[in-house]
């Protein structure tokens, strides 16, 4: 857990994170972020729009990507994520992310951090690519 | 999709062109359950009794304009799919304080593979403070396949 941008390693590999992908976890995130629709909260819903089934809304599979970070460095400042959805996130199925430190800049006290989820299958859903700061010593 | 679309006229057309504006305020309740729902666990993004508690940086990716396309925009046919988001955050944002997402399409580009040419519409969403500074943009790509003509 670093707190300082000098005890960071490049290749470093963050602690990996599993989501809560739980429906009633994606209910309370769809009610935050005021984004309804049956899409994210209704399974069956979701297979009658040809979909594999309720989805993780795009912004909260970012939303993890983010919180794995600050759960490595609770100090780091992210101030950019690049974000691809490859292939959706169903709801009620776990998922895993992995980062990895890329590239360290002890001048701008910034690092950059790869991160990928994948699903059960080992299957990358979205992977994006995060800036961030932390603290000098 | 008949025709394919003419990016260079689009690009020209429609770059840069702020098409909607909206004022927002985040709650302190808003913020701390979108926190807990990612995961967060720092307590400035969900304990809203922290001094420095403050949206976690994906949140302003949630902010959604009043119109999804400028006016005049042409019809596609078939639903675009969201190939991703970008957020870019320069101060945090806070609970309680207005805030104006000014909207317009950020880029236009193609990529052609094996299946044909596919079309990414980049709209971004600049996110400023009552004092008009920026305090964060919100990027969303929405791609589209183009159906070759039979």
């Amino acid at each position: 857990m670093p707190s300082h941008i000098d005890e960071v390693e490049f290749g470093e590999e963050l602690p990996a994170f599993n989501p809560d992908t739980s429906m009633n976890n994606v209910k309370a995130f769809v009610r935050a972020a005021h984004w309804f629709g049956p899409r994210f909260t209704d399974h069956e819903a979701a297979r009658r729009e040809g979909l594999p089934g309720a989805l993780v809304p795009g912004i909260m599979s970012q939303g993890f990507l983010a919180a794995m970070i600050h759960r490595w460095a609770p100090e780091a400042s992210l101030h950019q994520l690049d974000t691809v959805f490859r292939a959706p996130l169903v709801v009620d199925e776990p998922c895993h992310i992995n980062g990895v430190v890329t590239d360290i800049d002890e001048e701008a006290g910034e690092v950059e951090i790869d991160i990928t989820v994948a699903n059960e299958a080992g299957e990358t859903r979205v992977f994006g690519t995060a800036r961030a700061r932390l603290p000098g010593a | 999709m008949s025709e394919p679309l003419d990016i260079e006229a689009l690009r020209a057309e429609y770059l840069n062109r702020v098409f909607d504006e909206k004022a927002f305020e985040l709650t302190a309740e808003d913020i701390a359950q979108y926190s807990a729902s990612c995961g967060e666990l720092a307590p400035r993004f969900i304990n809203p009794a922290h001094p420095d508690f403050q949206a976690p940086p994906t949140m302003v990716a949630s902010l959604q304009p009043y119109n999804r396309l400028p006016d005049g925009f042409p019809e596609i046919a078939g639903l675009g799919m969201d190939a991703g988001r970008a957020v870019a955050v320069f101060k945090p944002i806070r609970p309680g304080v207005r805030l104006t997402g000014k909207t317009h399409m950020h880029d236009i580009y193609t990529k052609t593979g094996r299946s044909g040419r596919m079309v990414f519409f980049v709209k971004r969403m600049e996110v400023n403070g009552p004092d008009g500074k920026r305090l964060a943009h919100a990027d969303t790509s929405t791609v589209i396949r183009e159906k070759p003509e039979s």
